[in-house]
């Protein structure tokens, strides 16, 4: 046991952490089983998973997907790619969206929780699904804004989350007002240390002449407070998942304002009123840059004095005449998207940088509609005729990794097989018995049974 | 003697009691003429001693044509082959040159593999069958004719020597085997397997253990073997090629021409013999013809789309479907190419043509191979199971077929 303990202690900084935390017994196994290279396991595991998702035929498909996705969190306590956690996050998330029923499931609402964790903007992916009514039945949904609310120091509005939750009567009650007292709490701490600081500003500002490590924003000039303070103080806290950490100078300048902002209410911190700015502010301290200045000496070439560009000499015709093809040779040509949310699995482009998994899932509901709506009669958005994959598409790439039509029926076939085994009641014993027998049984039949079957002459 | 050889069986019906001697049509190559006796029995044969008399033989199949003409299972009217397996056939393999006329293995979903004789005037006979504890997925011959190699999706491959008809393990994976083939090399020879396990594993028969286990990116889906030269193509579109020389060994990851799932891949040779690229098939109705080191990779490879509806009707969406087997003609080098949509389809990737398609047939063609000097032409029609278990009729008849293929696969005369 200690040296299970040894081991955890050697890679924690790698080990991502969970909302609920982690049992420290899977926690071991699974490192040990990382550490040992016995991936086999694992890797049989997941093949199980994924096949269990494309044959499953019960009411409850969210069951498959959700024990699927908390084994992979065990199992792969680093995360990474071999784990597939956030594809798989998003398809459960997508596959789901128009399941009314799963809408105040806990289940449900917990891998949405997750999935905006791992998105840029959960804030954005909170809103859309307060908007579509996912959720509002559940205090966690309401706990899990809250909290990122309170993670960019947006108080009031964490509150606001809060008590609307309670409003609509979120379930279970109890915790939700038990956060609520304690999201109070917090506040009114952190309200205080901040007066408690005030003094302190000047000594420190003297420790400190030249370099800051850490530097927050600063107001430029001799006035103290320019911008809202709760700018640099959201920079500074929002840091990863889980990890809430203090910033080692005081952020709050100017505590007159920490009191009214907890009366008046902050602007958003997308939004902020705006004092006149001094100067712009510097995000982060970078200490080894450059101002910009001439590079080289070198020119570029001239363009002519209408502005357009020199337009080279067209190159000589060829003497010979060039072999034209067949028709048969087609270039290369890109299939059209017909479903963007699978592209991410086949599509050999990298993902582009400003699409967010929220705007795929949006941009998929569109698609959604408009098939609904506007039949298949419609030209695709390239102007090309639309193509239509003859196969199931959807059963091949449902999971986190994509299937063949031999894998599907393998599948297929070994629950039938493992469902007569367990009919037969007699258990292996019998099915030994029978293949065996069945070799040069079968090929009996396959080769003598010709006579009857031919027309006779 | 080849003008007479096209479409030997069209006279007629289909009825094969109307078959008469004079009907009969030559293969190239020896002939032999069999007298009306081959219908009854076997034991007219002589020369038959390959086969151990253990099991029982086929005394003498007729082939049992469709009953109704408007019958849209065989609309290119091919010869169909007596006791098709009972499910899906996932394979087809017939023997090499060395062993004396025409024997076919095919592999189905029903467990089996099932040995035919395929007799110069278009007779089939059945001769042996062996069985797996699970779904046959691959078969191939050893170079001498003697033993066919089986893989399933019991996670264990067999070689079953036809002399003898016993078949023991000789190798085993920790997951279904999706490919086999034999590799004869001047120094070695051994059986190479690629699983659904990602691991790539060679086996010198005698032993249990492998000779050489190569862990793969992802799992096999297709390999083909043309010594020295060896293409595995994986999930998550991976494509790499070994070379066999000395001791297998990976030699190149290739990018995917193709941007979906690789289904089916084939190695050509050149005109020296020697292999120098390969064919690879999607699931989505496109195949790659890939050189390995061609004088100019922009031009020299390209793609295709082939099994696709609607061709230039741009109302309605184009169907595509899956490339299920790529096939090359072993005299001269066109390929064939058979698809879920139920045709297949010869092209010369030379001239960059499609010399053939076929009819429509009634279900999804799921195998094809030619016969060793390129006359005949094997395709299966089952199930590919390419939209799932609801689409499944367990009823439903599989067939394979036997075509001509002489003078269909001749290269067009323009070249390049």
């Amino acid at each position: 046991m200690a040296e299970a303990e040894a081991e955890w202690e050697l890679c924690k900084e790698n080990i991502q952490p969970l909302r609920r935390g982690r049992a420290i017994s899977t926690l071991t196994e699974a490192l040990s089983l990382q550490q040992e290279g016995s991936s086999a396991i694992t890797q049989r595991t997941q093949q199980a998973f994924e096949s269990e998702l494309r044959i499953y035929e019960g009411d409850d498909p969210l069951d498959v997907w959700d024990r699927y996705i908390k084994w992979t969190e065990q199992t792969f306590p680093q995360g990474g790619k071999e784990s597939n956690f956030s594809v798989l996050l998003e398809r459960a998330v997508m596959k789901f969206t128009e399941e009314k029923k799963y809408y105040n499931d806990v289940r449900y609402v917990d891998l949405w929780i997750k999935f905006a964790d791992s998105c840029s903007e959960p804030l954005d992916i909170y809103r859309y699904m307060h908007a579509q009514g996912i959720g509002l039945m559940l205090s966690a949904f309401y706990i899990a804004w809250s909290e990122e609310y309170e993670k960019r120091g947006n108080f009031r509005n964490a509150d606001t989350t809060l008590q609307d939750g309670l409003k609509c009567g979120a379930e279970p009650r109890d915790r939700l007002k038990q956060f609520h007292k304690a999201l109070q709490a917090r506040v009114t701490r952190h309200v205080m240390l901040g007066m408690g600081q005030e003094s302190d500003d000047d000594t420190m500002e003297m420790e400190e002449p030249n370099r800051k490590t850490l530097a927050e924003l600063k107001a430029l000039g001799k006035k103290k407070a320019v911008a809202p303070i709760s700018r640099g103080s959201s920079i500074v806290n929002t840091q990863p998942r889980g990890l809430q950490m203090k910033a080692p100078m005081a952020p709050v300048r100017n505590s007159r304002l920490m009191v009214f902002d907890e009366n008046k209410g902050l602007a958003e911190s997308q939004e902020p009123k705006l004092e006149s700015w001094m100067g712009p502010p510097s995000a982060r301290h970078k200490e080894n840059e450059q101002k910009p200045d001439k590079w080289t000496k070198a020119k570029l070439p001239q363009k002519t004095r209408a502005g357009l560009p020199v337009v080279m000499p067209a190159p000589a015709k060829p003497s010979f005449q060039p072999f034209v093809e067949e028709c048969e040779h087609t270039p290369a040509v890109t299939p059209c998207k017909i479903n963007p949310a699978v592209n991410c699995v086949l599509s050999a482009r990298k993902p582009h940088r400003e699409e967010t998994p929220l705007k795929r899932l949006q941009d998929w509901k569109e698609q959604q509609q408009q098939q609904q709506a506007g039949g298949s009669q419609a030209p695709g958005t390239n102007g090309k005729p639309r193509e239509q994959s003859m196969y199931c598409k959807e059963l091949l790439f449902s999971g986190a990794s994509e299937f063949c039509f031999e894998e599907l029926r393998a599948e297929r076939y070994r629950q039938k097989h493992a469902q007569r085994l367990v009919a037969s009641g007699s258990g292996q014993s019998a099915a030994a018995g029978t293949s065996a027998a069945g070799t040069s049984a079968a090929s009996e039949s396959f080769c003598a049974g010709q006579s009857s079957s031919g027309p006779s002459q | 003697m080849l003008d007479n050889a096209v479409n030997w069986v069209e006279k007629g019906d289909k009825d094969f009691s109307d078959f008469r001697l004079t009907d009969v049509r030559r293969f190239h190559g020896p002939c032999r003429l069999y007298g009306i006796t081959f219908y009854i029995s076997n034991t007219a044969h002589p020369t038959m001693s390959l086969f151990g008399t253990t099991a029982g033989f086929g005394t003498g199949g007729t082939s049992v044509f469709g009953s109704a003409t408007t019958d849209t299972h065989n609309p290119m009217k091919d010869v169909e082959v007596t006791s098709p397996p009972d499910d899906s056939i996932s394979c087809l393999a017939f023997s090499p040159p060395t062993l004396p006329g025409n024997f076919l293995i095919g592999g189905s979903w029903a467990n089996d593999v099932r040995c035919w004789e395929v007799q110069d005037n278009g007779q089939t006979v059945p001769k042996a069958q062996q069985m797996h504890t699970g779904p046959v997925l691959d078969v191939c011959w050893s170079d001498d004719g003697s033993k066919v190699f089986t893989a399933s999706c019991d996670k264990t491959a067999k070689m079953w020597d036809l002399n003898s008809n016993q078949a023991m393990q000789i190798a085993q994976h920790e997951g279904p085997i999706k490919s086999i083939h034999w590799i004869k090399a001047p120094n070695y020879s051994c059986i190479m397997t690629g699983s659904w396990d990602k691991t790539l594993k060679f086996w010198d028969t005698r032993s249990p253990n492998p000779m050489m286990s190569l862990q793969m990116p992802e799992r096999s889906y297709c390999a083909d073997v043309v010594y020295p030269m060896a293409v595995v193509a994986t999930a998550e579109r991976g494509l790499i090629v070994y070379q066999l020389e000395n001791q297998p060994s990976e030699f190149r990851r290739i990018d995917s021409p193709l941007k979906h799932q690789h289904r089916c891949v084939a190695i050509f040779k050149d005109k020296q013999n020697k292999p120098t690229g390969f064919a690879l098939g999607s699931i989505e109705g496109r195949v790659a013809i890939h050189y390995i080191n061609p004088p100019n990779p922009a031009k020299d490879n390209f793609t295709f789309k082939c099994h696709r509806s609607n061709g230039t009707n741009t109302a309605t969406p184009q169907d595509i479907y899956a490339v299920n087997a790529i096939a090359f003609h072993p005299v001269h080098g066109t390929l064939a190419t058979v698809g879920s949509d139920g045709r297949f389809s010869f092209w010369d990737k030379d001239a960059r043509t499609k010399l053939k398609t076929s009819e429509l047939l009634d279900q999804p063609i799921t195998a094809c191979c030619f016969n060793n000097n390129g006359n005949i032409f094997a395709y299966s029609s089952s199930y590919d199971w390419s939209k799932g278990h609801e689409y499944y009729n367990p009823q439903k008849k599989n067939y394979i077929f036997l075509r001509n293929a002489a003078e269909e696969l001749k290269p067009r005369n323009k070249k390049w």
